[in-house]
C-alpha cells in the first residue's frame, strides 16, 4: 500500500515534469505532428485533435508503465493503486500547465516574450480549439485513465505469463535457428565469404546510383564522420585518451587542403591528390607537437587541454592575425574538386570515393587494433601504470595514437573541404568534437561496427526525422548520460579478447616424478 | 641540484617544453621592456581601466572556479556542466528582476514606481537568492541524476556524463527561453555604465557601480564560503571527505549528503556570479556559461585544483591576465580567449599542480 503511493507518487512527478518541460519546449505539438505523420492522419490547415489524443495516450501509459515496473513483484490492486496515483499526479501537474498557459494566454499576457514557444495559435491546438478549464480536464482524464491501464496492462503481462513463455519461445526459435552448427560453418566457407563480399561490393556501387543527389549528400556526410570517428577511436577507444578538441585537426585538413587547392587567397592550385597528401601530413604533424607537451597528462585534464587547443584554433582561424593566410572569417571558396579523365566528380562518383576511403579507414584500423601497437593501446588503456611495467613506452605510444588519429582527421577534412568545396572558422565547432565523440561512445569504444552504426544513427538519423532538428542536441545530451548509466560499453561494444587458460597438464606425466 | 640536472633525460618532451618556456620568457620580456620604455600605445588611464575589469571579471571567474575545486576535491572529476549551471542562475536573476519591475509599488510622490526601484535593496536580495535557489537546486539534481549512478566507475565516464548534462542544459534553455540575447533590467541606482570617476594621469577613469558591486559582493562570499570551509562542522566533513571518503565514512560522515552539500554550495557560487555577470554586463543568453565556465576551470587549476584559496588566487589573476594581457603582448583584443587558453597549456605543462596546489598523489591528478 505504502510503496504503491510512493512509487505512484515519484513517477507521477517525474512524468507530470517531463510532460511541462515537453510543453514549453514545444514539442507537444512537434510530437503530435509526426505521430499525425506516420498514422496517416495529417490535415491542412487546422490540425487534428486525435493525433494529440494519441500523443497522451502514449504518455499515460508510460506513466503507468513506469508507476508498475517500480513496484516489482505486486497483486493487482497494488499496480492498479500505482498506476492510478500516477495518473493523478501527473495528471493534475499537466492541468494545472495547460490551465495555466491557457488562461494566460487568453488574456494576452506577454507569455511569448519570456517562452517563446508558447505560441497562441498552438496553445489554441492544445486546449483542442476549446477553453482552458475543459481543456485541463481532458488532460487529466487522459493521464489518469491511460496511467491505470498502462499499468493493469504490465501486471496483465507480467502476471499471466503467457507473454513472457512466448517470448522466450520466440528467443529459444532464433537461437536454436543461429546456433545450428552448419548455418555457422557456411559462414567459414572462404567461397561464400568471397560471395557474400562481393554482392555487397555490387550493393555499394549500385546504392548511389539508385539514392539521388539528396541521400549522396547524407550519406557522404555520415561517411565523412565515420572516418573522423574512426580517427578518434584510436585515439579514445583504443588508448584511452580523451580528446575534446578533435575538430582541430579536422580543421587543419579541410584548411590544409582548400588553401593549397583553391584560388584565393594564396592560388597554389596544387595537384588535388597530393594536396590530400598534404593535409594528412600537417593533421599529423599537428597531432605530434599538441601531443609532445601535453599526453603525459591524465584524463580530465588532456580533455580540457584539447578542448582548449580546438578553441585557439578555432579563433586563431578566424582572427585578423591569420586573416592574410586564412581568409579569416569569409572562409575559403572555390576548393579543389576531384576529376577523372578530365571530368568533374559528381555526387555520385563522390560517393564511391567516399565509400572506398570508409573501407580503406575500416581496414587500417582494424589492422592497427590487431598490431602490437594497437594490444600496447589497449593495455594503456585497461591501466596505465601496469603497461608501463610491461615494458610500453606509453608516452610515444600514446602520441603515435594521436598522429594516427589526427591523420584520419586530416583525411576527413581534405574531403569535408572538397565535397562542400568551401570551408570556414564555423565548421569547426566545439560540437563537431562532441559529435564525433558522441559517435565513439554512444557505437561502443574501440569496436569498429559500433563507429559506423554510430555515425548512422547520430548523422542519418537526424536528417530523417527533419522534425527534429531543433531537438537533436538535446536529445544528444541526454543520450550521452544515458549511455553513460545504462550502458556506458556503447549499442554495439567491442568484444573482449579472452584468453584461454593455457590447457591443464595431464597429472599422471608429473606424477612418477613425484614419487621418486 | 647539479646532481639532479645530470640525471635529467632529454626526452622529446623536455626539450620542447624548454623551447617553449623559452621562447615565452624571451617575448614576455620584451613586451614587457617596450610597454615600460618603449613607445607606450596606453596610457596610464588605459591601463587602469584593463586593471579594473580585469579585477570585476576575475572575481566572478574565482566564484565559478570554487566550484570547480570544490566539486574536484571530493570527487576528483570536472564538473563540465557547471558553466551551465550558472547560466541557469543567470535566467533565474533575469526572471526575478523582470518580476519585480512589472510589479507596481506606488508611492505618493512618484505613481509609477515599480517594487524593483521602490525597494532595491530587497529586491536584488531576493533576485540573488532566485538565482542562488535555482543554481543550487541544479547543482543537487545534476549530482543526484547524472553523476551519482556512476560512482566508481572508471573516471571517463563521469566526465561523459558532464558533457552530455552541459549539452543538454544548454539546449534546454535555448529551447525553452530562445536563442535571442535578453538584457538584464537593472534598478535605477545599479544603472550599467554609471559610476565614480577616478582621476588617472589626467584623465578620468569610470568606475562603474555595477563593477564595485559585482567585486565587493563576490569578495564577500569567498570570505563566507572560507569560514564555512574552516570553521563550521560542515566544512570539516566536507576536508574530511575531500581527504578519503572510506575514512570520513568510518568515521560516521554521510558520504553522499556531503557531496550533495558541496554540490549545493558550489551551485550558490555559481548562481550568484551568474547574476552577478548578467547585472554586470547586461545582455546574455543560453552560451552565457559555456566560455566563462571553461575559464574558471582554467582559473581552478592555475591556482591548483582542489585547493580553494587556489581557486580564488587563480581567477583574479586570470581576470587579469585576461584583460592586461592582449595590450601587454599587443596583441589583438579578440585573441583574449586564446590568451587564456594558451595559459592553461603553459600551466599544465610546466606545473600540472598549479600555483598553490600540493603535488597530488596518482590516485587523485
Amino acid at each position: 500500500m505504502k510503496t504503491s503511493l510512493k512509487k505512484g507518487l515519484s513517477s507521477g512527478v517525474i512524468f507530470g515534469i517531463v510532460f511541462i518541460f515537453l510543453l514549453l519546449i514545444g514539442f507537444i505539438n512537434v510530437g503530435s505532428t509526426m505521430i499525425g505523420d506516420l498514422l496517416g492522419n495529417t490535415a491542412s490547415g487546422r490540425l487534428p485533435v486525435n493525433n494529440l489524443l494519441t500523443f497522451l495516450a502514449v504518455l499515460g501509459v508510460l506513466t503507468g508503465i513506469t508507476a508498475r515496473n517500480g513496484l516489482g513483484e505486486s497483486q493487482w490492486w497494488q499496480a492498479l493503486l500505482g498506476g492510478l496515483v500516477a495518473g493523478l499526479v501527473s495528471g493534475v501537474l499537466a492541468w494545472l500547465a495547460i490551465w495555466l498557459t491557457g488562461t494566460l494566454s487568453l488574456q494576452g499576457s506577454e507569455i511569448q516574450t519570456y517562452l517563446p514557444n508558447m505560441d497562441p495559435a498552438d496553445l489554441n491546438y492544445l486546449r483542442f480549439y476549446s477553453t482552458p478549464l475543459a481543456a485541463a480536464n481532458t488532460y487529466l482524464l487522459y493521464f489518469v485513465g491511460f496511467s491505470v491501464a498502462g499499468a493493469a496492462l504490465v501486471w496483465l503481462l507480467s502476471i499471466k505469463g503467457w507473454f513472457v513463455k512466448c517470448w522466450q519461445a520466440c528467443r529459444n526459435g532464433v537461437s536454436n535457428w543461429k546456433g545450428t552448427k552448419d548455418l555457422s560453418d557456411v559462414f567459414k566457407n572462404r567461397w561464400v565469404m568471397l560471395v557474400i563480399f562481393l554482392a555487397v561490393a555490387v550493393a555499394l556501387y549500385f546504392l548511389p546510383l539508385a539514392w539521388g543527389s539528396y541521400w549522396n549528400y547524407i550519406m557522404g556526410t555520415v561517411a565523412i564522420y565515420v572516418i573522423l570517428g574512426l580517427g578518434l577511436n584510436i585515439i579514445v577507444g583504443y588508448s584511452g585518451q580523451l580528446v575534446l578538441g578533435f575538430g582541430a585537426f579536422f580543421a587543419t585538413g579541410a584548411y590544409t587542403f582548400a588553401l593549397l587547392t583553391a584560388p584565393t587567397p594564396h592560388g597554389i592550385g596544387l595537384n588535388l591528390w597530393l594536396a590530400v597528401g598534404g593535409s594528412v601530413l600537417v593533421s599529423t604533424l599537428t597531432g605530434l607537437l599538441l601531443g609532445l607537451p601535453i599526453l603525459n597528462l591524465r584524463g580530465d585534464y588532456l580533455a580540457i587541454v584539447t578542448l582548449g587547443f580546438g578553441e585557439i584554433i578555432r579563433i586563431l582561424i578566424k582572427s585578423d592575425l591569420l586573416t592574410a593566410v586564412t581568409n579569416g572569417p569569409k572562409g575559403v571558396t572555390n576548393v579543389g574538386q576531384p576529376t577523372w579523365f578530365g571530368e568533374t566528380f559528381n555526387d555520385v562518383n563522390y560517393m564511391h570515393l567516399l565509400m572506398l576511403l570508409v573501407l580503406v579507414a575500416l581496414f587500417i584500423a582494424k589492422r592497427l587494433k590487431d598490431s602490437r601497437t594497437g594490444r600496447a593501446w589497449v593495455a594503456i588503456r585497461e591501466d596505465q601504470t601496469v603497461a608501463q611495467a610491461t615494458g610500453i613506452n606509453t608516452y610515444r605510444s600514446k602520441i603515435l595514437a594521436l598522429m594516427l588519429g589526427a591523420a584520419f582527421a586530416g583525411l576527413a577534412g581534405a574531403l569535408f573541404a572538397s565535397r562542400n568545396q568551401f570551408t570556414g572558422p564555423e565548421d569547426f565547432t566545439l560540437m563537431v568534437s562532441i559529435n564525433v565523440l558522441c559517435i565513439v561512445i554512444v557505437g561502443g569504444m574501440g569496436s569498429l561496427p559500433g563507429i559506423v552504426l554510430g555515425a548512422f544513427v547520430l548523422k542519418g538519423l537526424p536528417e530523417l526525422l527533419r522534425e527534429l532538428e531543433d531537438y537533436r542536441l538535446l536529445v544528444f545530451g541526454a543520450l550521452l548520460v544515458v549511455m553513460m548509466i545504462v550502458r556506458p560499453e556503447g549499442l554495439w561494444p567491442a568484444p573482449r579478447v579472452k584468453f584461454d587458460k593455457p590447457a591443464e597438464e595431464p597429472m599422471q606425466d608429473l606424477a612418477p616424478e613425484v614419487k621418486q | 641540484m647539479i646532481k639532479k640536472l645530470r640525471n635529467l633525460k632529454l626526452t622529446p618532451g623536455l626539450i620542447l617544453r624548454l623551447v617553449v618556456g623559452l621562447v615565452v620568457l624571451i617575448y614576455l620580456g620584451w613586451r614587457i621592456y617596450q610597454t615600460a620604455f618603449g613607445e607606450g600605445t596606453y596610457g596610464p588611464d588605459t591601463w587602469m581601466r584593463f586593471l579594473i575589469a580585469g579585477l570585476i571579471v576575475g572575481g566572478m571567474y574565482a566564484l565559478i572556479a570554487i566550484g570547480y575545486t570544490l566539486v574536484y576535491g571530493t570527487l576528483f572529476m570536472i564538473n563540465f556542466a557547471h558553466g551551465e549551471v550558472m547560466m541557469l542562475g543567470t535566467y533565474a536573476g533575469y526572471f526575478a528582476l523582470e518580476a519585480f519591475a512589472s510589479l507596481p509599488a506606488p508611492t505618493a510622490a512618484d505613481p509609477n514606481l515599480n517594487f524593483l526601484n521602490a525597494q532595491p535593496v530587497i529586491a536584488l536580495i531576493l533576485t540573488f537568492v532566485a538565482g542562488a535557489g535555482v543554481s543550487a537546486l541544479m547543482g543537487y539534481l545534476l549530482e543526484k541524476i547524472a553523476y551519482r549512478p556512476l560512482r566508481g566507475a572508471p573516471r571517463l565516464v563521469p566526465l561523459i556524463s558532464a558533457i552530455g548534462t552541459s549539452i543538454f542544459l544548454q539546449n534546454a534553455a535555448q529551447l525553452l527561453f530562445g536563442p535571442q540575447r535578453r538584457q538584464y533590467q537593472n534598478p535605477d541606482f545599479l544603472w550599467r555604465g554609471t559610476g565614480w570617476m577616478i582621476p588617472v594621469g589626467g584623465k578620468d577613469v569610470m568606475l562603474t557601480y555595477t563593477g564595485l558591486f559585482s567585486f565587493v559582493l563576490s569578495i564577500l562570499l569567498m570570505v563566507g564560503l572560507f569560514i564555512l570551509v574552516r570553521r563550521t562542522k560542515l566544512g570539516k566533513s566536507m576536508r574530511a571527505v575531500a581527504e578519503n571518503k572510506q575514512a570520513a565514512a568510518l568515521m560516521g560522515i554521510d558520504v553522499d549528503s556531503v557531496i550533495s552539500k558541496t554540490f549545493i554550495i558550489s551551485g550558490i557560487l555559481a548562481g550568484s556570479a551568474g547574476v552577478m555577470w548578467g547585472i554586470h554586463n547586461g545582455l546574455f543568453n543560453h552560451y552565457v556559461g559555456f566560455i566563462p565556465g571553461i575559464k574558471a576551470f582554467t582559473a581552478a587549476v592555475l591556482g591548483g585544483i582542489g585547493n580553494i584559496p587556489g581557486a580564488m588566487l587563480g581567477g583574479m589573476l586570470l581576470g587579469l591576465l585576461e584583460s592586461l594581457g592582449p595590450a601587454l603582448l599587443g596583441l589583438d583584443f579578440q585573441l583574449k580567449d586564446v590568451i587564456a587558453f594558451t595559459i592553461l597549456i603553459l600551466v599544465l605543462i610546466f606545473r600540472p599542480s598549479g600555483l598553490l596546489g600540493e603535488a597530488l598523489s596518482e590516485e587523485k591528478v
